[in-house]
């Protein structure tokens, strides 16, 4: 019955919701010493499952919850799971990742991972108790937020400390973007996991268990847990996390000209400081909570004590300041914590929720969407009235919201008019507060996740403030200055490659990219050092790089086989085209075409085309995905 | 008569804690076999708690097997795994709810008081203190707030 390796809990939990059965199946330990879990996991069983075929929205669709071998343990920040399947809005691989308890609680119910199939005839539940799992009826929930589903669940079986994850009414809406919460205010945000969700009939996954993780090697495990944790409480950004939490990033990257203003018009927001990580501290802060394990604890409190937009909840981070604020022109910071709120009642990505609405911001502004349009609802930047009844009016569909519930690109589409123009995505999906005029890494970065429009794929951050140290570790000292240098294009294709590389390893073994990419305080050999003596696996250090590199190229044949070449991996023309109009970069595009050359040839991945090589697949034991290749000269 | 306790100010609810008392107690990780839990209320309290090592401990004085003790050379109270029988009166008993049984062992575990998660805590939530501490410590910090208004009535000389 164990598992071959420790960490794992050894089990998959298999869902058909069409028939309403569930099975137990053991975890493929072949698989794991390939994927290794999480992020890696999904990104193989979808492969072999889903295809250009399958509607996103459709019963065909799979959708899988999974954590990492080291989720639920004492790695620093060991808290996350991964939540994958085709998306609708973006209709190539997605996936979202988030913290919180739940990811944990899975894996101490005996299970490493959910795979869920077909569609319920009727609103349900999966109830996970301590390896077994039962599919109830979720009618009385199905209508209800997140907060009001939580406190229902945890009613029902007179359990508060069951860990739940969660559609809201924009998963139940199928809005495009909407997200699969967990422990209130955790989202799996982007590419509308909740969606998927929702069009399963799927309401929430609740869990609860007192199983072991085992650790291979418990002698060894403890000393090297102790030092994990040391060095990650003397780090010094840990202090400023614990502090501030990402909101601190607002006036950050307002000084280096990358914080997304008005629909990436500009970088700089005069508004900056109003609602900014000082301002929330100051006025605003409860405390900060932290994820399971988590030492950083950038998660925290707000309350907005009284007026229209009071609440106590979870805190946003630095992208929602900068997509519901900066860039729909938004200074008031109490109706940006309280559309953040709101967006986790709902169940809803607040990056691409206000990267639509800052598109059509823009339109209107530009007379191009009327009134007409919006049912009289104004929608000039800045204006947080309209902002906020926006979020209700999108989570349930009503009136101009119904439109703007697809996402700015499919938006666009249905209006015309030339307001396909100021569409800020790529692949279809928002991009997040990132302005690659002020990085070129973060520009490259963006154009080539396997998700559409990310910052997270592969989260290129050490040349935003001075990592001279970890650059001259992770990529050698030969790249530098130029390397280090975020207005410098030069090198950066090297930069985004091997970021992308680690962090979807990162992503594999359930742990956190804070204290893995930014601080870079663990790489390779401490990710190595702690999969090793938790799992008995005995990888090498070129194992886990390999791993890596299976990933994303296992990722980018998904989205070859969907069509996806070198013209899709491309930024908005506004980020090609128009210099950015002020602060540091001024005067900068991004020299997209020059970086992504570089990419391609250190990928293996064909300059015309963006698809990767035979010899690269079959390098990487991609095989499986030769067939898949379009026939010379299809491409 | 020393305790573990949990400041819930100070707490982020992050759990390593209990982690590493499984870790030290049974050898793998597992919140449920630790000695200590933290309580998660909503909006914004997580508070650790674990054994009082009460002076008059009501676990002792229901268990029919006599296998909690108060050992006072230690000064805390112990529970001998041979000697329970997994009843579980000793979890009615506690009006805390800081003893309970093994999930597979079917035995009553508590906070033996090892301090693994003391120095571990990445906050300094936990602290092990006794009453007269807690008490001396209290005293202090009111008098302390109190030190403006206190100050007004000395006759010091005022410029």
């Amino acid at each position: 019955m164990a598992f071959k390796y420790g960490g794992y809990a050894g089990q998959v939990l298999e869902v058909d919701l069409t028939r309403g059965k569930t099975f137990n199946k053991p975890l493929d330990a072949g698989l794991v010493r390939d994927y290794l879990g999480g992020a890696g996991f999904c990104s193989r069983v979808l492969y072999d499952e889903i295809g250009p075929r399958t509607r996103p929205l459709g019963p065909e669709n799979v959708l899988i919850i999974a954590a990492g071998p080291l989720t639920g343990t004492l790695f620093p920040q060991a808290s996350r799971h991964v939540v994958a399947a085709k998306s609708p809005l973006t209709d190539i691989w997605g996936e979202a990742h988030a913290a919180g308890h739940w990811g944990a609680e899975l894996k101490f119910a005996g299970f490493d991972a959910i795979i869920v199939r077909g569609r319920s005839p009727r609103p349900v539940y999966l109830w996970i108790d301590d390896g077994k799992a039962k599919i109830k009826d979720a009618k009385r929930l199905w209508g209800h937020d997140v907060y009001e589903t939580d406190a229902m669940i945890k009613e029902e079986f007179g359990d508060g400390s069951i860990k739940l994850l969660y559609i809201g009414q924009a998963g139940e809406n199928l809005v495009r973007y909407a997200a699969v919460m967990n422990d209130l205010d955790r989202a799996a945000a982007r590419t509308g996991m909740g969606a998927v969700m929702g069009s399963k009939r799927l309401k929430a996954v609740a869990v609860r268990g007192t199983r072991d993780i085992p650790i291979a090697k418990p002698e060894n495990y403890m000393k090297l847990m102790d030092e994990f944790h040391v060095k990650m409480l003397a780090d010094p950004f840990t202090q400023g996390r614990a502090d501030y939490g990402t909101p601190s990033l607002v006036e950050l990257m307002n000084e280096i000209g990358r914080l997304p203003t008005r629909n990436y018009q500009t970088g700089v927001f005069e508004h900056a400081e109003e609602i900014g990580g000082k301002t929330i501290r100051r006025k605003y802060l409860v405390k900060a909570r932290a994820d399971f394990a988590c030492l950083q604890r950038c998660g925290r409190y707000t309350c907005v004590p009284e007026g229209p937009y009071k609440y106590i909840g979870g805190s946003p981070e630095y992208e929602t300041l900068s997509c519901v604020g900066s860039k729909c022109g938004i200074g008031d910071v109490e109706s940006i914590l309280y559309a953040h709120h709101l967006c986790n009642r709902y169940g809803m990505d607040t990056c691409s929720f206000g990267g639509t609405v800052a598109w059509a911001m823009e339109c209107y502004e530009r007379g191009i969407i009327t009134p007409k349009d919006t049912g009289g609802l104004d929608l000039k930047f800045g204006n947080h009235g309209s902002m906020v009844q926006l979020v209700h009016m999108v989570a349930f569909r009503k009136g101009f919201g119904n439109l703007l519930a697809e996402g700015s690109y499919h938006a666009a589409q249905k209006i015309g008019r030339g307001t396909e123009k100021y569409v800020m995505a790529i692949k279809k999906q928002e991009i997040a507060g990132q302005d690659g005029r002020a990085q070129k890494s973060m520009g490259l970065g963006n154009a080539t996740a396997a998700r559409g429009a990310d910052h997270l794929y592969g989260f290129p951050v050490l040349d935003e403030v001075g990592f001279d140290k970890a650059i001259r570790e992770r990529f050698g000292a030969k790249y530098l200055p130029e390397i280090g240098q975020k207005l410098n294009p030069k090198y950066k294709g090297l930069m985004v490659k091997e970021c992308e590389d680690f962090a979807v390893v990162v992503e594999s073994v359930g742990v956190c990219k804070y204290g893995t990419m930014i601080p870079p305080t663990f790489f390779y050999p401490d990710i190595l050092g702690a999969l090793n003596a938790t799992t008995g696996m005995g990888l090498k250090g070129r194992d886990l790089r390999k791993i890596g590199e299976r990933i994303v190229n296992l990722n980018r044949m998904f989205n070859v086989r969907e069509g996806i070449r070198r013209k899709d991996d491309t930024l908005p023309e506004r980020l090609l085209k128009e210099p950015s109009p002020e602060g540091p970069p001024k005067g900068h595009v991004v020299e997209l075409d020059e970086m992504l050359d570089e990419y391609y040839k250190l990928r293996g991945w064909d300059l015309k085309t963006g698809i990767p090589t035979r010899a690269k697949l079959r390098a990487l034991g991609l095989e499986f995905t030769l067939k898949d290749l379009p026939r010379r000269g299809a491409a | 008569m020393p305790y573990l306790y949990g400041d819930s100010l100070k707490c982020t609810g992050c759990r390593i804690c209990e982690l590493y008392c499984s870790l030290c107690h049974e050898r793998v990780l597992n919140p449920k076999k630790a000695r200590l839990r933290v309580v998660r209320a909503e909006p914004a309290i997580d508070k650790p708690m674990a054994c009082r090592q009460c002076a008059d401990p009501p676990c002792a004085k229901v268990c029919p097997t006599s296998a909690i003790t108060r050992n006072e050379k230690a000064d805390i109270v112990i529970v001998s795994e041979p000697k329970c029988i997994g009843c579980g009166a000793c979890v009615e008993a506690c009006p805390f709810g800081v003893i309970w049984l093994h999930p597979d062992r079917k035995v009553a575990i508590k906070c033996d008081l090892c301090r693994a998660c003391v120095t571990r805590c990445p906050v300094d939530a936990l602290s092990v203190v006794t009453s007269e501490q807690f008490a001396d410590k209290k005293r202090v910090d009111l008098v302390s707030r109190l030190k403006p208004i206190l100050m007004e009535r000395i006759p010091v000389p005022r410029g």
